[in-house]
């Protein structure tokens, strides 16, 4: 069965968003500087949100757009946390640099 | 399953995906990082535009609003007040954990494609609804709305009320921690 939204084929959004979701886990990998990191996880956020509004829309149900509505507020809350643990980080430590920062290790 | 040139939705759907794509690129790659939150900022942009493409347009507008809005102004105020230098050494094709990394997020987005190519789902006609209705017992006895923004906001408050009260009590929290944790500890401070 081809299902379309506006034309364009499902499995486009799933691809787009496949491709996003990649591209976040390569920077959280990849970069060393926080803030990016922080970043890279805000872009594998938006592309579950793309899926969740693909879905939403192929299967004619309006619960998945809510749930994205969710996701943001969550969203919100978590850069409020995530961004003060890293003034406070670089406070103490004066880098942001993740593999400068081995607070933990034993 | 292939896509159809003639339709402007679908020329305005390549667009977007492009400009989505090579600015997402852009924030990963690029070791200046207020040049990252730019791109993030016009990522953000492009996603909203194919939420619109899609018709989601309550999701297109809080996109906009939300996150280039507020989250990315949070962001470059943090940028800013920790004057972050470039990334000096962006070493990526030289460390061995790195590549490794990189060759099994290619492994995991080639088994996402496939499987997303291959996805025949049976249920759903592809005809976007654009309406809710709710049975209620009481004295109003049915719910009924028409339209994209009112079939959200109906379904918030009937089928998630309680996830939504939820989340204003989670946002209250997040809000006083993140003051808790940025505060300047006074005692250390002397």
């Amino acid at each position: 069965m081809n299902i379309n939204i506006s034309g364009v084929p499902l499995t486009y959004y799933l691809s787009l968003a496949g491709a996003m979701f990649s591209i976040g886990v390569l920077g959280v990998l990849l970069r060393r500087n926080a803030v990016v990191i922080f970043m890279s996880v805000e872009l594998m956020l938006n592309s579950v949100n793309l899926v969740f509004i693909a879905f939403s829309k192929s299967m004619g149900n309006i619960g998945g757009e809510v749930i994205v509505f969710f996701v943001m507020a969550i969203a919100a809350a978590e850069a409020a946390v995530g961004l003060a643990i890293v003034i406070a980080i670089h406070r103490h430590k004066k880098t942001v640099f993740v593999d400068e920062i081995n607070l933990l290790k034993w | 399953m292939t896509l159809d040139l003639e339709n402007p939705q679908s020329i305005l759907f390549l667009a977007f995906a492009g400009v989505c794509i090579g600015s997402s690129l852009a924030v990963i790659l690029h070791k200046n990082p207020v040049i990252s939150a730019a791109s993030l900022v016009l990522s953000f942009f492009a996603l909203a535009g194919i939420y619109a493409v899609m018709n989601a347009i309550f999701i297109a507008t809080m996109q906009v609003l939300v996150y280039t809005g507020a989250i990315m102004v949070l962001v470059i105020f943090v940028i800013m007040l920790l004057s972050l230098r470039e990334e000096t050494n962006l070493e990526i094709w030289r460390n061995p954990i790195k590549q490794t990394a990189i060759v099994l997020v290619m492994i995991v987005y080639g088994s996402l494609l496939i499987s997303a190519m291959n996805y025949n789902p049976e249920i759903g006609n592809g005809q976007p609804k654009e309406n809710y209705s709710y049975e209620i017992k009481g004295p109003v006895t049915s719910v009924n709305v028409k339209g994209n923004t009112a079939s959200i906001g109906a379904s918030t408050f009937i089928d998630y009320l309680l996830p939504f009260e939820l989340v204003s009590v989670l946002l209250t929290a997040a809000v006083i921690g993140a003051v808790v944790i940025a505060k300047r500890d006074k005692l250390n401070q002397s």
